[in-house]
């Protein structure tokens, strides 16, 4: 009787459980794995939103990227982007979180706030500071032209090269705070007695950092490698609002392009937007999986 | 220690996926959900902003309309004072104007309410740029209505004006604020380096390019600026030929000489310091325009509110026609909207009614482009409603020149020239070509790839 009194509620317990999985699996399916199938699918079309046709041959979107010389443009931006700027980000974050973990440094909160604080200025506000501040009459090059370094405003945003590196400056600017965050959490997971056995060891500071610090931080870098892969290749506020894709689009990222071809230029083309979107699903995942594979310490 | 790190993980991914959802594009959110990602966002604005509207729809009264502008110092003054020239024919008559953050709203809230089929959330009617509605039309046909049994005597538009709004020989739209170019010089500093307005008038490129020189060597300003982010002169200066960068709906781009022609004067202009190519908008209006770096501006006249905010150079401005190549006057238009009757319409009668009363011609007409011009700068592209005595009014800014009649008659001369849907992809791509060869790129190469690129996005 009593046994039969605790199963009861046993299973009323489980009941419940699964209740709050229904609604949240539910509202997943609703919002999120809906609107991905129904992408799948409109990629696979072709024509006007209010009147798509399947695409003959099915494939036909996914093989006109390929012929696209804008998008591919765009994607190589994406891996420029991606390959100067996430290492130079990682490595700062990781080497800001080491000084600011440091127990004797003072205003240690302080500094850390700093360094967090871009984080928290909407996307397209700072890539619009930015732009300012790099305008041809911006702050820059006021101040550069004042100290006489240069004679005439250097045309920031107007040529390819320099574009370009404003874009990963800004990008440095924003993330390496959130990045450090990271870092700075997985630190603080590190028992000090490591550190201990490290001097007692005779260790070094850059041995301490490069033996210890960073074998135990690797799943937090694995992480952090993985979430700024993902997110640069779906860059989109920095190339809309900073500089526009221009000059002559060599600052174009995928995510903007396919904007433009969904609603930026006035000719909706959903299902090849569609379609490029799967395309960058697949290297998303495929990185990822990369990532993990070389991440993964295990025998 | 393995499964700490495991759970720092979890959370961070968990409350990085939560950050995500804050609407940050960098952030982690699932790539395919890319584009419908920006699709709910869209949905979202126009959701709220049509909120209302769709509101304003459903409790409407008998003599209700709503309309969706963008401009609350231009479209929106010139939309008031339709709604209370109206009301002396229908006293009762309402205009709820929905106030659009930019025209890119009223596009996307076209495009999403015909992909979704769905017309419920659309007002009566809509102010639309002039480029984008023969897209809209043929691709969204029943999201509109046409204006062809509206009364409307269309003889008193401008051909080119009205080759906007006509799709398949129908009308749809009720014109409203007229594009056509002006090109203003200061003629202070014109003078300063012995030129006169009528120097500059009916002359080719190249002398204007020589004058350019002149007046940079001599004052260190420009003599024209564009946004080269949305650069409109090639288009321009075409249609100031009669010439288009279309043959037949299909690029023409290569063995184009009068193209090659305009877009060479464009690059030495450039090259030389006589034309400044602006990064952005805000570039354009803020330091070329009113930080008075220019000694001359060439745009659509609803650029004149810009300057005229430089207050200090009232009086030294005037307005002529645009150099060709050949030299004879120029004349281009350039922007300008136009309002269409939605397919949501749920009281077309009165919507036509209302729209042939105040934006068609007759004394209505003059009423509310009295009230527009007076109010928002607006001036109409209806040619009996500029003889109105407003019109024949000089603007002190101008020296006391009677701008507003000089651009209406100016109107009348814009040459049609082929339009075509992808008139901004073209743009985009001249742009591109543009900056290419300024930065030592050959033309003929870069028009050929822009001419490639076109075809290639038109699915050719």
């Amino acid at each position: 009787m009593e046994k039969k009194n605790k199963m009861g509620l046993l299973a009323k317990q489980k009941a419940a459980g699964w209740l709050f999985l229904v609604l949240a699996s539910a509202m997943i399916i609703v919002m999120s794995f809906y609107p991905m199938v129904q992408a799948l699918i409109t990629s696979f079309k072709t024509g006007s939103s209010a009147n798509m046709q399947w695409a003959s041959p099915l494939i036909y979107n996914y093989k006109r990227m390929f012929q696209d010389k804008m998008f591919m443009k765009s994607v190589g931006n994406t891996f420029l982007y991606l390959i100067v700027q996430v290492p130079i980000m990682l490595i700062l974050a990781i080497l800001l979180a080491q000084l600011l973990n440091n127990k004797d440094l003072k205003f240690r909160g302080l500094f850390r706030t700093f360094i967090f604080l871009p984080c928290a200025v909407s996307l397209v506000s700072y890539a619009l500071i930015f732009r300012t501040i790099f305008a041809t009459q911006g702050l820059i090059n006021i101040i550069l032209t004042n100290l006489g370094i240069i004679n005439e405003g250097i045309n920031w945003l107007g040529t390819t090269s320099t574009a370009r590196i404003v874009i990963i400056i800004a990008l440095i600017w924003r993330w390496t705070g959130y990045n450090m965050v990271f870092y700075l959490a997985g630190l603080q997971n590190i028992e000090y007695s490591v550190y201990e056995a490290a001097k007692i060891d005779g260790a070094n500071g850059w041995k301490t950092f490069w033996y210890v610090t960073v074998p135990l931080l690797r799943p937090v870098i694995i992480m952090t490698f993985i979430m700024s892969i993902n997110g640069t290749l779906q860059l989109f506020d920095e190339s809309v609002n900073l500089t526009n894709g221009g000059p002559a689009n060599t600052t174009i990222t995928m995510s903007h392009y396919i904007y433009n071809n969904s609603f930026g230029q006035g000719v909706a083309n959903f299902g090849y937007a569609s379609a490029m979107s799967f395309f960058v699903f697949i290297l998303v995942a495929i990185l990822a999986i990369i990532n993990l594979k070389v991440g993964d310490t295990r025998d | 220690m393995k499964r700490k790190a495991l759970s720092i993980f979890l959370a961070s991914a968990m409350s990085l996926s939560m950050l995500a959802g804050c609407g940050s594009a960098a952030d982690n959110g699932s790539a395919p959900a890319d584009t419908t990602a920006s699709e709910p966002a869209a949905t979202e604005t126009a959701a709220t902003e049509t909120a209302a509207a769709s509101a304003d729809v459903a409790s409407e009264g008998e003599h209700e309309l709503s309309v969706y502008a963008w401009d609350k110092n231009f479209n929106i003054p010139a939309l008031e004072a339709a709604e209370k020239a109206y009301q002396t024919v229908d006293p009762d008559f309402k205009l709820n104007i929905v106030e659009q953050s930019a025209s890119s709203d009223v596009e996307n809230a076209i495009t999403l309410a015909a992909s979704s089929g769905d017309y419920s959330q659309l007002p009566d009617i809509v102010l639309f740029q002039d480029h984008y509605i023969q897209n809209y039309v043929t691709n969204y046909p029943d999201a509109w209505m046409d204006l062809e049994d509206a009364g409307i005597d269309w003889s008193d538009f401008g051909a080119e004006k009205l080759s906007y709004s006509t799709v398949n020989g129908k009308h749809y739209g009720a014109p409203v604020d007229n594009g056509t170019s002006v090109f203003a010089y200061r003629t202070d500093i014109l003078e300063e380096c012995g030129y006169t307005i009528d120097d500059v008038t009916g002359i080719t490129w190249d002398r204007w390019l020589e004058i350019g020189r002149d007046v940079k060597a001599k004052t260190g300003k420009y003599l024209v600026s564009m946004d080269h982010n949305g650069d409109d002169l090639p288009y321009m200066m075409m249609q100031a030929e009669g010439k288009s960068q279309w043959k037949d709906g299909v690029p023409y781009f290569v063995g184009n000489e009068d193209l090659k022609a305009i877009l060479n004067v464009i690059i030495t202009g450039a090259k030389d310091g006589v034309i400044y190519l602006c990064n952005d908008w805000s570039e354009y209006t803020d330091t070329s325009i009113i930080g008075d770096q220019v000694a001359g501006v060439f745009n659509g006249n609803w650029i004149i509110p810009t300057m005229e905010q430089v207050a200090e150079n009232s009086g030294k401005w005037a307005i002529t026609t645009a150099p060709t190549l050949s030299g004879k006057e120029g004349y281009a238009a350039n922007g300008g909207s136009s309002l269409y009757i939605t397919g949501n319409c749920s009281k077309p009668e009165l919507a036509k009614a209302f729209l042939a009363y105040t934006f068609g011609g007759g004394e209505g007409a003059i009423a509310t482009y009295d009230d527009a011009l007076r109010n928002g700068g607006v001036i109409t592209c209806c040619i009996s409603a500029s003889k109105s005595a407003v019109y024949q009014e000089g603007v002190d800014f101008f020296n006391g020149q009677a701008i507003y009649t000089d651009i209406v008659a100016m109107g009348a001369n814009v040459p049609v020239v082929e339009q075509n849907d992808y008139h901004y992809t073209a743009r985009t791509q001249i742009q591109a070509a543009i900056t290419n060869v300024i930065n030592g790129a050959d033309l003929d190469a870069e028009l050929q790839q822009a001419e490639d690129q076109v075809k290639f996005e038109m699915g050719l």
